[in-house]
């Protein structure tokens, strides 16, 4: 069954698809900042070349107690458990928007430490649940 | 042995199993939207948008498993020349476009009103766009082509060079950052949804399988009334 | 009650589209798959009636394809 010729196309194949993962691989890695939908706080920390003029989106949490609404701006700050960024954002937030919740906002940095927002998305987790249950893991938290 | 591959007993069986399929499935139907739409509980954060789930993950695996299989079908295919497995291959594809389509949509009207945007370049949803280029190239090289050896060979590439793509889609989301969330049904069988939403979800699944399993069945049989027609002198 | 249901607590538009969208997108294909398939036995019919009626006789006793295909086809009609 395994003839000269199975054998050859076989070996071709596999090393069309060995190429294929290698380059593919060296693609994405090369292109890894514009995959990246959004940059968490330690990035822009650690980052040393900021373009302050450029939109870039930044993702966290929305720290606990940290928001604060006063007419229409909503000031929050988003953690990534690490560091911290002060966002400021004016306008309307989806319903998941809460404390404790995933972030993306989109927008301009003002400096390392503070981020003026004109778009803010919330992100939710992996987890589903009805709501009794939720109620009940707090209460046992608790 | 023989007789299993005998034509007309294949024809049979596949008549039968249309059959069999089209007696439970509007039962089933029915059970599975039951559930998923008024006896599944709400999520504590999402709410009652969460139900989208229930068409949203099914149509996305479905899309994934039918790329997969049109192209470890095309491995073999190119290694072995097997001729049969190209009609099974093409029968695929329009399938596993739909769904990845149905997966694309249902998830853009489920990002709104969790996520506040129809609409995000980030790696998950960019790399399912991309499989519904390889589905619609593959599709495309079959319409094109008019040698049919050819069109064999080039939709069989576009189908393995597509492969890679698929392991990219499924980690895309432990990658990199991505406003998608990460997998709730891990590989090794954990999962993080609570089982009165996981049993909808199944059922939907469930559903959806055999709606591709009867449309498979009924393009296999036409596939063989065209062949007995071509010799049908020779019957 | 039933408000609430169509309502889906203001989710209602996203979660019955979606759901729309899919039982659309399956019944088009379903439908086109369905009617290929009757081309395909209408055809078949059309051929056994041109031949002979000894060779029809002939194809009709040895492919039990052959029968089926005509009785689907004499009942669809």
């Amino acid at each position: 069954m395994l003839t000269k010729k199975v054998k050859k196309r076989a070996s071709f194949l596999s090393l069309l698809l060995i190429f294929l993962i290698i380059a593919v691989f060296f693609i994405l890695k090369s292109l890894t900042s514009n995959i990246l939908y959004f940059k968490s706080p330690t990035d822009i920390q650690l980052s040393q070349d900021i373009i302050f003029s450029k939109k870039i989106r930044v993702g966290g949490m929305v720290k606990k107690n940290s928001i604060n609404i006063n007419n229409k701006e909503i000031k929050f700050i988003i953690t990534d458990l690490k560091h911290e960024l002060a966002v400021s954002y004016s306008g309307t937030v989806p319903n998941l928007f809460s404390e404790g919740k995933g972030v993306v906002a989109e927008g301009k940095l003002q400096d390392k430490n503070f981020f003026i927002a004109d778009r803010i998305l919330a992100k939710h987790d992996e987890k589903y649940m009805p709501p009794e249950l939720k109620d009940l893991m707090k209460k046992n938290v608790k | 042995m023989f007789d299993l591959i005998n034509p007309s007993r294949i024809f049979h069986w596949i008549e039968k199993l249309i059959n069999f399929i089209n007696s439970i499935f509007f039962i089933l139907l029915i059970i599975a939207l039951t559930f998923a739409l008024i006896l599944s509980p709400p999520d504590y954060l999402q709410g009652d948008s969460v139900r989208i789930m229930y068409v949203h993950v099914p149509s996305a695996w479905i899309g994934l498993a039918s790329f997969t299989s049109i192209a470890l079908l095309s491995i073999l295919n190119f290694i072995f020349k097997i001729k049969n497995l190209n009609l099974i291959t093409k029968s695929i594809a329009p399938l596993g476009l739909m769904f990845t389509c149905l997966a694309i949509v249902t998830g853009s009207l489920w990002g709104q009103p969790t996520w506040g945007t129809w609409w995000a370049w980030d790696a998950r949803i960019t790399s399912m766009v991309v499989l519904s280029i390889f589905y619609i190239l593959f599709i495309l090289a079959h319409k094109l082509i008019e040698q049919e050896d050819k069109a064999n060979k080039v939709s069989n590439i576009i189908a393995i060079i597509g492969l890679v793509n698929i392991p990219v889609i499924k980690y895309s989301v432990d990658w990199w950052n991505t406003l998608h969330q990460p997998s709730s049904i891990k590989l090794d069988g954990t999962s993080s949804i609570h089982p009165s939403m996981l049993l909808p979800l199944m059922l939907m699944l469930l559903v959806l399988l055999l709606y591709c399993a009867l449309i498979l069945l009924m393009k296999y049989k036409t596939e063989i009334i065209r062949i007995k027609k071509k010799n049908i002198k020779r019957i | 009650m039933i408000q609430n249901f169509i309502s889906m607590n203001g989710y209602g538009l996203f979660v019955w589209l979606s759901f729309a969208i899919t039982f659309l997108a399956c019944a088009t294909i379903y439908y086109k798959t369905y009617k290929t398939l009757k081309k395909y036995e209408k055809d078949f019919a059309k051929e056994l009636e041109q031949l002979s009626a000894s060779e029809r006789k002939l194809v009709l006793e040895k492919s039990k394809v052959a029968s089926q295909v005509l009785a689907s086809y004499n009942k669809s009609i």
